[in-house]
């Protein structure tokens, strides 16, 4: 049996090996908000996301492109997508959703309308096909949903989506992977746990006969490319 | 038109071949209508799981039970299937509501054993309809009844089980229902 971490554990390898943007990321952006939506998915003024709840938020790291609300669906989306399990931590251990604040503040700043629409269609789809916040509902429900959404099969529910739902999921996989199994630098990959999960030791500059020696384990360096003076820091 | 031509008739077209189709299953379901409309929490409209399907009539020769859904009219060459699950003991009389997702999860202890196929979403587990707006789409649910224990790994296609179960085909039935999507306004 292939289990999704097995899978992601393939897909991380091909991320760790450079999907990360090159790009530094700097600069703040306008705080999005997710549309307050009751049960059925209609859409009410009464907004308490945005900055306020990026103040309020406390121990959280300040969000550069994400609003709160968009923040916390982010989180329960990566959880399902990479979840910690038995096997070690997961995407929300790894910081992946802080890696997708910052990228959609930098190099990434062209999806983040993508985001704002994606996230706020897929929370509509929550309630109207759920009944309710997909923060709120049981694991096999948002891994089922996830599905619904990355077949494509939410996409004529009337949630909103641009075009096919899949399209969607697909950014956010991408980035999640990339958030995960990317260079530390760019603020995913939290203590190494992307690369742990997946045995990759980090970037080496030199292969010892040592290394190369049959059954044994690349010894993990668990540095950030930029650690070493050959790489520079865009 | 007279018995005799009828039946002359009926062969012209069908072909002797559907002269010798299994014996009939009947197929029902506490939640599903033949020719009605499919509940949304069996859709992509609502919680998607999987809807509880019955059978009688089986011969006693069955030892195992398969099920597709598939739905025929959508735009392609073949219809596009929602659902492969076989391996279906022969004590079974029909299908819980909600089989599990995940493969990891055990099938319920009545169907212990079953295994789910590939369905045309690419995953071994049941999605129930999507259709495009239009029109209404019809969903097959078909039960076969077959007479051996198969070595039938998990994660077959349609194609590949209906070859697999070729020849032991007992008995067999269906049940439909309908599902339709309205244009967004």
């Amino acid at each position: 049996m292939i289990t999704r971490r097995d899978l992601l554990k393939v897909a991380g390898a091909a991320a760790a090996a450079g999907a990360a943007p090159s790009a530094r990321v700097d600069g703040a952006e306008a705080p999005l908000s997710l549309p307050n939506l009751d049960r059925n998915g209609t859409e009410h003024p009464d907004v308490s996301s945005g900055v306020a709840d990026v103040q309020q938020a406390g121990s959280r790291e300040p969000l550069l492109a994400l609003t709160a609300d968009e923040h916390d669906l982010l989180t329960a989306i990566v959880g399902r997508l990479i979840p910690a399990d038995a096997g070690g931590p997961g995407a929300v251990e790894a910081g992946a959703v802080t890696y997708i604040d910052r990228a959609l503040a930098g190099p990434l700043s062209g999806s983040r309308e993508a985001y704002r629409r994606g996230l706020a269609a897929l929370e509509r789809y929550a309630r109207s096909s759920r009944g309710g916040s997909f923060r709120e509902l049981a694991p096999t429900d948002q891994d089922s949903l996830l599905i619904d959404v990355e077949t494509g099969a939410a996409t004529g529910s009337g949630a909103g989506f641009d075009g096919s739902s899949a399209v969607f999921f697909a950014l956010l996989r991408a980035h999640t992977w990339q958030g995960t199994f990317g260079d530390p630098y760019y603020g995913g990959n939290r203590n190494f746990v992307g690369w742990d999960l997946i045995g990759y030791p980090g970037v080496r500059l030199a292969v010892t006969p040592d290394d190369q020696r049959l059954g044994q384990l690349p010894p993990r360096l668990r540095r950030s490319a930029y650690d070493n003076d050959q790489f520079h820091r865009a | 038109m007279s018995r005799s031509l009828l039946v002359a008739v009926l062969v012209g077209v069908l072909g002797p071949s559907a002269w010798a189709q299994a014996p009939a299953l009947t197929v029902t379901s506490p939640t599903l209508k033949a020719g009605a409309t499919i509940p949304a929490d069996y859709t992509a409209d609502g919680r998607n799981v999987s809807p509880p399907l019955q059978w009688s009539g089986a011969p006693a020769s069955t030892k195992e039970f398969a099920v597709i859904c598939d739905d025929p009219d959508v735009p392609m060459p073949q219809p596009f299937v929602h659902w492969v699950i076989y391996k279906i003991p022969g004590t079974a009389k029909g299908l819980p509501e909600n089989i599990p997702i995940d493969p990891a999860t055990p099938m319920p202890a009545e169907i212990a054993g079953a295994v789910q196929g590939t369905s045309g979403f690419r995953r071994p587990l049941y999605r129930g309809p999507a259709p495009p707006p239009g029109k209404p789409h019809h969903y097959h649910f078909k039960v076969y009844a077959i007479d051996a224990v198969l070595d039938l790994r998990p994660g077959l296609t349609k194609a590949e089980l209906l070859e697999a179960i070729q020849g032991h085909v007992v008995a067999e039935g269906e049940l439909v229902a309908i599902y339709e999507r309205k244009p967004p306004a």
